[in-house]
């Protein structure tokens, strides 16, 4: 339902049996002034025409006008014992033209103690009024909304003979004891009020339609625009809500577009980076084809960096895996107990192959006592995996690689990774850790590059509450030092 | 004839290449190409089994479950998803090992062969390393059957040593558990004491140099 039918509805649905009722109260308390008057007007005038009532008792009964109209009573009090002189039984006097709605006069007719008339044209006496009249002087007919007609029986003061009690029959009068204006002209500021309320609900709706299209053509933007509705009332205030709702959605889509921009170029980064070394080991394997083709002996070179390629390869998708995890807006560490011991000893397990091939040696050392942290296991095995594997990967034939893991100070943990590879310049080495390893260089597979690994071991440190350091090794080398807290306490 | 070990694995050609790497380093694979619902009567009698997490069918994990309801043999799984969760879940669940791919079929031979080791005895009485015995309780060393004299400091190195025969162990470590901290206590004096033992053991390399740790105790084969 539409705000102006709900109102109206509404409006109609109260104003309609507020009218009833006071048309009902108005209709009561003129009833009730009537039949005052009626019995203030059979008992005044009565007594007077007593005598012809009992000489002419079957002729007795009719109009009983008095001399003056009756009325109108003060409030709902019907005048007080004014009465004017009782007219004579004769004929009615002749009729003036009343007021449409004015009483008529009333009808009187005389009964005997058992109630009978010895007038013929006497109606009967209403058993209900019979019944009432008993123990008390007046019975009067209990009113019917919304009939004008008073009918009252009343006992005379002297009790006996034909015309002990009276019948009298009358109408409501407008000027007696009305509460509301006899015009109904008072209906009129109703309806006024009415209309107004209607009326001034058109710019509240003109208002909220206003605000409806601009919400829409804001929401049809992707809630580019603003919401312009001005004004203090509520639809201003909805409009500013909804202003800041739309800057709330807006800023998320921009975080999503964001999140999706990155993920587009890390698809593209990822692509790009897997289809490099990807390119070099099929042409390794077309090397090898070829010379196998040709009889000539195995180039233990090519195979070598073929299997190099594939195994870089693998520790690349680790790594973008690592990154995509990485560059969420909140990363959150799935930490669980991590046996440091095992975790190395994976490490090394798992690039020892590939060292073996490129002439590169790795020996760990581990201390005989459990070294147990509470760490995200995948993170932080990829953070000590790159580090051992650019020590593999950037030395040279005959080069070594050393993991050491010990044990400090009981309550902390100190992983080295030491090689006599070429090794990073300090003033390069300050100048990558400033950056978080993070750069254009740190992307690429040139050999001074230490790859996008360095700076995802740099982030899991970080997040762990690690501390990395980088330096020169005594070898001429590298050396990689994770140093961290022990969590969980072997027990 | 080798262990016997079973193989989980649904990818035609990865299952031959690990059955196949088995078999060559003396194992006796039996292949599954897919996961079973596992029960006493239907495991094989194996003493490994080298589960592939990503199996069709029944997933590996419900797998590992089942297993572990009535059997304690060691379980090395493989996944291909680098996922902490999953890993914690398998170890959750009884695996005692897991593998990322790709590994190296060499790596995954090393871990079958990891785990089917029987624990050294490094902390007995008696250590026999290669042809060298180490005697804690008496206190001697002999070579090759000959007794070998040695310091009461060489003898608690030697010892050191041969409690993870095979592993190195890092110089600073051997010089805080055999050098006496108030004395001289550098690792200098503690590559003084080992050539001393070295020339004590006479020829062969029991005590190896690693690079950039420290020493090993070898078995006195190489070099």
């Amino acid at each position: 339902m539409k705000l102006r039918t709900r109102l109206a509805v509404a409006t109609i649905a109260v104003m309609l049996p507020m009218t009833f009722a006071l048309f009902w109260y108005d209709a009561v308390a003129r009833h009730q002034a009537a039949e005052q008057n009626l019995t203030e007007f059979v008992f005044g005038q009565m007594p007077a025409a007593r005598e012809a009532c009992e000489s002419a008792p079957s002729s007795f009964g009719g109009e009983l006008r008095p001399s003056r109209p009756l009325g109108p009573p003060r409030g709902n009090r019907p005048p007080p014992g004014d009465l004017p002189p009782p007219p004579g039984p004769g004929p009615a006097p002749p009729p003036r033209h009343p007021r449409p709605n004015a009483a008529r006069p009333a009808v009187v007719h005389a009964y005997d103690e058992n109630l009978q008339s010895k007038n013929p044209d006497a109606p009967d006496v209403p058993e209900a009024l019979a019944r009432a009249i008993s123990g008390q002087d007046v019975a009067i007919a209990s009113y019917v909304f919304p009939t004008s007609s008073v009918e009252l029986l009343a006992r005379m003061p002297w009790g006996t003979g034909p015309c002990a009690y009276v019948l009298a029959r009358g109408t409501t009068d407008p000027t007696w004891g009305a509460v509301l204006p006899e015009s109904n002209i008072w209906l009129l500021p109703t309806v006024a009020v009415f209309a107004a309320m209607l009326l001034a609900l058109g710019p509240v709706v003109r208002r909220i339609r206003k605000l409806t299209e601009a919400v829409q053509r804001s929401a049809s933007a992707t809630y580019a625009d603003a919401v312009l509705i001005e004004g203090d009332d509520e639809i201003g205030v909805l409009a500013r809500v909804f202003n800041a709702a739309r800057r709330e959605i807006r800023s998320q889509l921009e975080e999503k577009d964001r999140r999706e921009q990155a993920l587009r170029h890390f698809l593209a980064n990822t692509t790009h980076d897997v289809m490099i070394p990807l390119t070099v080991l099929q042409g390794h394997l077309a090397t090898l084809r070829e010379d196998a083709a040709a009889g000539k002996p195995v180039d233990v070179g090519a195979l070598v960096s073929a299997m190099d390629e594939a195994h870089y390869m693998a520790s690349l998708v680790h790594n973008l895996a690592a990154t995509a995890r990485l560059e969420a807006a909140d990363v959150k560490l799935q930490r669980s107990e991590v046996d440091l011991e095992t975790l190395v000893k994976r490490v090394v397990g798992r690039h020892r192959p590939i060292a073996k091939q490129l002439g590169v040696s790795i020996e760990t050392a581990v201390p005989g006592e459990p070294v147990t942290v509470s760490a995200d296991v995948t993170l932080l095995e990829q953070a000590i995996s790159n580090v051992t594997y650019n020590a593999i990967r950037y030395n040279g034939p005959g080069g070594h690689v050393a993991v050491i893991l010990e044990r400090v100070a009981k309550e902390a943990f100190r992983l080295r990774v030491v090689d006599d590879g070429p090794g990073i310049p300090e003033a390069e080495l300050s100048r990558l850790a400033e950056r978080g390893f993070r750069g254009n260089e740190a992307r690429s597979r040139a050999p001074d590059g230490q790859g996008l690994g360095l700076h995802i071991t740099h982030r899991a440190a970080e997040l762990h509450g690690y501390r990395l350091t980088l330096r020169p090794s005594e070898y001429g080398g590298l050396e990689v030092e994770l140093e961290g807290e022990l969590d969980a306490p072997s027990g | 004839m080798g262990k016997k070990v079973l193989v989980i694995e649904d990818d035609q050609e990865l299952g031959t290449q690990i059955v196949k790497r088995l078999r060559d380093a003396g194992y006796e694979p039996t292949w599954w190409k897919e996961g079973r619902r596992l029960s006493r009567e239907t495991l094989p009698d194996v003493e490994l089994v080298v589960l592939d997490l990503m199996l069709p069918g029944t997933y590996g994990m419900d797998l590992l479950k089942d297993l572990r309801v009535f059997s304690e043999v060691p379980v090395l799984v493989l996944s291909a998803r680098n996922d902490t969760a999953d890993k914690v879940r398998a170890l959750r669940l009884g695996a005692d090992d897991y593998m990322t791919k790709p590994f190296w079929p060499e790596e995954l031979v090393e871990r079958v062969r990891a785990r089917l080791r029987r624990p050294t005895l490094g902390r007995g009485e008696v250590v026999e390393v290669g042809a060298l015995r180490i005697d804690r309780g008496r206190r001697e060393v002999s070579v090759r059957g000959g007794r070998v004299e040695v310091t009461r400091l060489e003898f608690e190195l030697l010892a050191a040593l041969a409690e993870r025969p095979g592993e190195a162990m890092t110089r600073s470590s051997l010089a805080e558990r055999v050098l006496d901290p108030e004395r001289d206590g550098t690792e200098r004096t503690l590559d003084v004491h080992v050539s001393r033992l070295r020339k004590k053991l006479g020829c062969g390399a029991f005590v190896e140099t690693v690079w950039g740790i420290g020493y090993r105790l070898g078995d006195g084969r190489d070099e």
